[in-house]
């Protein structure tokens, strides 16, 4: 079907003469190719193609004068233009000279055959720019369909990217730490047919390739070359990387933008990580090159570990997924955020004895009833009272972001490691409703069924240390929310009320919070206040 | 020809007196090399021993319990040949890809040499004498062999210096004559072309003498001659008064470079050169027909077209400066097309006579002139061929592809032989004396056991006509064929106040940049002095610079460097020389 093709916006200028046509019927077009030169009085420019295809007309001639919204040709679409893919990688990208060009045999380039395809990053839902983690094929490889290609991790969750398709990986276009988002091409697949006919005359065309490994001596490794010289380092880093034998394409990059700097390479090589023994476990060497690189890029000094062994007998354990993920994350918490911590402590002796009333309904109910369930309306009500450990910090630090919907997260402790469900509109929840959905979240927490989703949307988060002992903590504030609520075991303690010495249940509270928005006295004010709430149950309907 | 060797354990690193857990192989067993030998196991790790070489077991000389370290022979085997032979089996299985041309079966020479050397260097062009230099500076007894009498390969005698001296020549006359224009008018000049030959030639003889005596201080040995292999280990030279040498050497560069193709229907007539005819100068035609628009030919017609000749070009494909982007090369085709008679594109010769008049030549294609036309010279520049086939490399156990070109298997440029490497023209595209002297430094060094790579991203290429183009790294062509999303910055020399006051407007400075995170991947450059510009992009390409790294870069003015700084910011969106409204 044939399409038009007009002149787009070309600013300011109208009846612009035509200088140049650069096309004419049949020739086939590929987007963005000239298609006609104007020349203003100010200027000269050549108008784009809009799309691919075949020329069917032109309608312009040199002479002509057009304007925006002129027609320029007709276009016939069908099968986008066929472009020639240089399949090699290994060569470095340049094209050849004009000796390149007449073979002695006579013919042209652009060798035709195996059908090349890119893969890319499919819908991976709210996310974008999410770091690859490990990457789990190499060029050469025959996948099948549904395959994992790569993992990616946001900041809530680790995913595998599965093959759309079987075929052989020509080329991987991704590495660990690079971040990709949806249509990212993760690699050029190419389909089963006719690989090895035609990709031969095309190695031997590149002559210099340097991707065939063949028979290589013992010096060299199993360096991915192409990876190698993608790498963000400079020259002399890759030459150093050459003699320590560390494989750039495995270092993660500690300089702006995530340049390779001499020291990654040294630490890289220090940690253990060097090719030859690390050639086997390469995700463990990945993993082990992550913390020493921290994303917030704030140049903080390295630990790098000892040669543990000589000490004393070891173990290397993989930190689990989840174990990983919220390293990372309480470390970017704590470097980001000033968090002072303040206690306080509260008479729950009442509450206590309304819960025990309460208890066995629950219990007729199907589920238990925790402190943690009053402690959550208490908490709402303190944010109802004290917005501002409701809100969060934009971006820039110039605004505020008040939140009017009251969700909250359970620190919850799973043999994996530490997860943060969140319950949703606490405020507009009973207490049985409340006890319920806790109950339910813990165990989907500990069977380790949570989605993303589940873990999304908290505006303050309580982590209960109660049912294990402890008389306080400072809890890290779960950033980017601004206030954590830290309990420990509420003791029996002698207490005087109305001048005699009574058993009262004193339950103690830890608030940490994020100093750049909340103020110390307002802070105090807040824990005053739950302890208020907590100290008679009445006070939650206040 | 089978002898015994021993196999001993190779470096493992810091340790020594390491325990044998397990012995893997027998006396009896066949074994290739790198399979493993034995298990050793340390306090720290286990590891197992490859073998270095393939052969028979005909004797263990290590059992399980003993404690080995380097250089403990593990046991004696019994080898075909020159070891390394056995290999090319293992090359094949591993590369089923790019392994178009097997390596053959080595030959084995059983007479004596004249001289043993721990480094040969087959050819002597910019490739060639700096592996021969390197691998010297480190320590390795090299030997350099030449055909020609002077080192320096095409380079120096009849390519790059000598044109660049003749194109210094006729970029002076044009400037002269296009003052004219400006309000200086010069007479018009007399040449005489013997000086300007000498002079030409006097370059050329300083860098090659130069280059005879570094090789000198450094002693390298240079055997004048045409060397061809006899087996693994062995060259024979054959100099020019049949002197035949026999060199035996521990590891080797082929660096033997590539001719001029010649094309079979063209009759062999003194009026028809080739870049090297050309360069000789023996006289100024009237007429000459360039086949081919590439670099060479190209630079060619500008210093004949300055000099006075009328010039056609004729070109098979659809543009000239095949390789460059459209854009880059349309200033040079608009100033060309003014200058010579004729620029035919898409259009071949279908063939040539030589009568007394010249040479008629008839032409097929889209811009083909109806009847035959005659030439008073031909200059045939339609590529280079690599010499693969002229060094009986088959003889050495080296890959050598249908077209000529040596198989490279590793970026360490070796050949299908570890020990032989080789680099330059001879191992492929690019042709560019920058990319043969880098491959020979890594050759040199990976020879001598240093652990070098050639990690090159990018070469730049670079067309010294009138005007310039220059590219590097990723064209625009490239990044739409492999789908890479990039963006591009473009200033028009048209806004370059230096562009204007040389009186030179024509030029354009384009970059090409990864979408993704900024960095350049590509540059092309046309106008005046593009190849000294586009280095600077090239280094950038290297250090992983992004757009604001080279915006930011303050450079001086007026000059035609600011033009990439220009560029940059063309595409950040920060250029006020240009009014650009961006999208970004």
């Amino acid at each position: 079907m044939a399409k038009q093709i007009y002149v787009p916006d070309i600013g300011d200028f109208s009846d612009v003469d035509v200088i140049e046509v650069l096309v004419k019927a049949g020739d086939t077009i590929s987007i963005d190719d000239a298609l006609i030169t104007l020349e203003s009085d100010k200027a000269s420019m050549d108008i784009p193609a809009s799309e691919g295809g075949v020329v069917k007309e032109v309608k312009v001639k040199v002479g002509d004068q057009v304007s925006q919204g002129s027609l320029i040709l007709l276009l016939e679409s069908g099968a986008e233009a066929s472009v020639n893919v240089a399949s090699d990688n290994s060569q470095p990208r340049v094209s050849g000279t004009a000796a390149a060009t007449p073979a002695p045999s006579g013919s042209g380039g652009g060798y035709g055959g195996a059908a090349l395809e890119d893969i890319c990053v499919p819908d991976i839902g709210d996310f974008s720019s999410v770091d690859v983690i490990e990457v789990l094929v190499h060029a050469g490889d025959t996948i099948k369909e549904d395959d994992a290609l790569i993992t990616l991790e946001s900041d809530k969750a680790s995913m595998d990217i599965p093959a759309p398709k079987g075929g052989i990986v020509k080329e991987v276009k991704v590495k660990v730490g690079d971040q990709v988002s949806q249509g990212s091409l993760i690699l050029v697949l190419e389909g089963k047919a006719s690989v090895a006919a035609v990709a031969a005359p095309a190695a031997a065309q590149q002559g210099g390739s340097a991707k065939s490994p063949a028979r290589v001596p013992a010096a060299a490794s199993s360096t991915d070359a192409a990876a190698f010289r993608r790498a963000h380092a400079s020259p002399s880093i890759r030459r150093i990387a050459r003699e320590l034998g560390v494989d750039l394409a495995r270092v993660v990059g500690s300089g702006r933008n995530n340049r390779i700097t001499e020291n990654d390479v040294k630490n890289f090589h220090n940690s253990g990580g060097q090719t030859a023994v690390a050639a086997a476990a390469p995700a463990a060497a990945a993993s082990k090159v992550a913390p020493a690189a921290p994303a917030t890029g704030m140049g903080i000094p390295l630990i790098t570990q000892p040669d543990w062994a000589k000490f004393g007998t070891i173990e290397t354990v993989p930190m689990s997924r989840i174990g990983k993920l919220s390293a990372k994350h309480l470390h970017k918490c704590w470097l980001n955020v000033p968090q002072v911590t303040h206690f306080d402590e509260t008479d729950i002796t009442e509450l206590e004895q309304y819960r025990q009333q309460l208890k066995d309904r629950a219990k007729q109910m199907g589920f238990g009833l925790t402190p943690l369930v009053f402690m959550l309306k208490a908490v709402v009500a303190g944010l109802k009272e004290y917005p501002k450990f409701n809100s969060a910090m934009d971006d820039a630090g110039e605004n505020l972001i008040q939140r009017k919907f009251y969700n909250i997260g359970i620190a919850v402790d799973t043999p994996d490691g530490l997860v943060v469900p969140v319950i949703r509109d606490v405020d507009r929840k009973g207490i049985f409703d409340l006890g319920r959905e806790l109950g339910e979240i813990s165990k989907k927490a500990r069977d380790g069924q949570l989605k993303a989703a589940d873990m999304q949307g908290g505006c303050f988060t309580i982590s209960s240390l109660g049912g294990i002992g402890g008389t306080n903590f400072t809890p890290i504030v779960n950033a980017p929310e601004v206030g954590i609520l830290g309990l420990t075991r509420s003791q029996i303690q002698l207490k005087r009320m109305n001048g005699e010495i009574v058993d009262r249940l004193i339950q103690p509270l830890a608030v940490s919070y994020d100093h750049r928005v909340i103020d110390g006295a307002y802070a105090a004010r807040f824990v005053s206040y739950l302890a208020f709430i907590l100290s008679d149950v009445r006070n939650l309907i206040l | 020809m089978s002898k015994i060797i021993e196999i001993k354990v190779p470096d493992i690193g810091d340790f020594s007196d390491v325990d044998v857990i397990e012995v893997l192989v027998a006396v009896g067993d066949k074994v290739a090399a790198e399979d493993a030998l034995i298990t050793l196991e340390s306090d720290k790790a286990s590891m197992d021993i490859p073998s270095s070489d393939a052969g028979t077991i005909k004797e263990m000389k290590i059992a399980v319990g003993d404690q080995a370290s380097q250089g403990t022979v593990i046991c004696l085997m019994e080898v075909e040949g020159a070891a390394a032979a056995a290999a090319p089996p293992a090359a094949a299985k591993s590369a089923p890809v790019a392994a178009p041309a097997a390596a053959p079966a080595s030959a084995s020479h059983g007479g004596s040499a004249d001289i043993s050397c721990q480094m040969l260097v087959l050819g002597a062009g910019p490739g060639g004498y700096t592996a021969a230099f390197r691998a010297s500076d480190l320590g390795l007894k090299t030997v350099l062999i030449e055909r020609w009498d002077t080192l320096g390969g095409v380079c120096l005698n009849v390519g790059c210096i000598p044109s660049k001296a003749l194109l210094h020549a006729a970029k002076v006359v044009d400037e002269a004559e296009d003052m004219a224009a400006h309000g200086i008018t010069f007479s018009k000049p007399k040449i005489d072309l013997d000086k300007l030959r000498g002079w030409k030639d006097s370059v050329v003889k300083r860098l090659t003498g130069g280059l005879s005596g570094l090789a000198k201080q450094r002693k390298v040995e240079v055997v004048k001659g045409t060397g061809t292999f006899l087996d693994p280990h062995h060259v024979q030279v054959i100099a020019a008064d049949g002197k035949k040498t026999v060199i035996k050497f521990d590891n080797a560069v082929i660096a033997a470079g590539s001719e001029a193709v010649h094309l079979p229907f063209i009759p062999d007539d003194p009026r028809v050169i080739d870049s090297t005819g050309a360069l000789a100068l023996q006289d100024v035609p009237k007429t000459m027909l360039v086949i081919g628009g590439g670099i060479i030919g190209l630079e060619m017609a500008t210093v004949y077209a300055s000099l006075g000749t009328r010039i056609t070009v004729v070109e098979m494909l659809d543009n000239i400066v095949a390789g460059a982007d459209k854009d880059i090369v349309k200033p040079l085709l608009t100033r060309i097309k003014k200058r010579y008679d004729n620029i035919w594109l898409e259009t071949r010769v279908t063939g040539v006579e030589a009568n007394k008049k010249g040479l008629t030549v008839s032409f097929d294609g889209k811009n083909a002139p109806d009847k035959p036309q005659t030439y008073d010279r031909i200059l045939v520049a339609v590529g280079r061929i690599p010499n693969g086939k002229t060094i009986a490399a088959e003889k050495a156990g080296v890959a050598v592809d249908d077209r000529g070109f040596v198989q490279v298997v590793d970026t360490q440029m070796r050949t299908t032989q570890p020990h032989i490497f080789a680099i330059g023209d001879i191992i492929g595209q690019p042709m560019l004396a920058h990319k043969a002297v880098h491959e020979g430094k890594t050759a040199a060094e990976a020879a001598s056991g240093l652990p070098s790579h050639f990690d090159a991203r990018v070469i730049p290429s670079v067309a010294y006509t009138d005007p310039e183009v220059a590219w590097v790294g990723v064209t625009e062509i490239e990044a739409k064929a492999q789908g890479i999303k990039y963006g591009k910055g473009v200033f028009p020399w048209a806004a370059s106040g230096r562009a204007l006051s040389i009186a030179r407007e024509e030029g354009m400075t384009k970059l090409i940049f990864d979408e993704e995170n900024d960095r350049l991947i590509g540059a092309g450059i046309v106008g005046v002095n593009a190849g000294e510009l586009i280095a600077e992009m090239a280094h950038a390409i290297e250090m992983g610079s992004n757009a604001a790294d080279i915006g930011l870069t303050v450079h001086p003015h007026p000059t035609l460097s600011e033009t990439v700084a220009m560029a940059a910011e063309a595409f950040e969106g920060t250029i006020t020389d240009l009014y650009m409204p961006k999208k970004r």
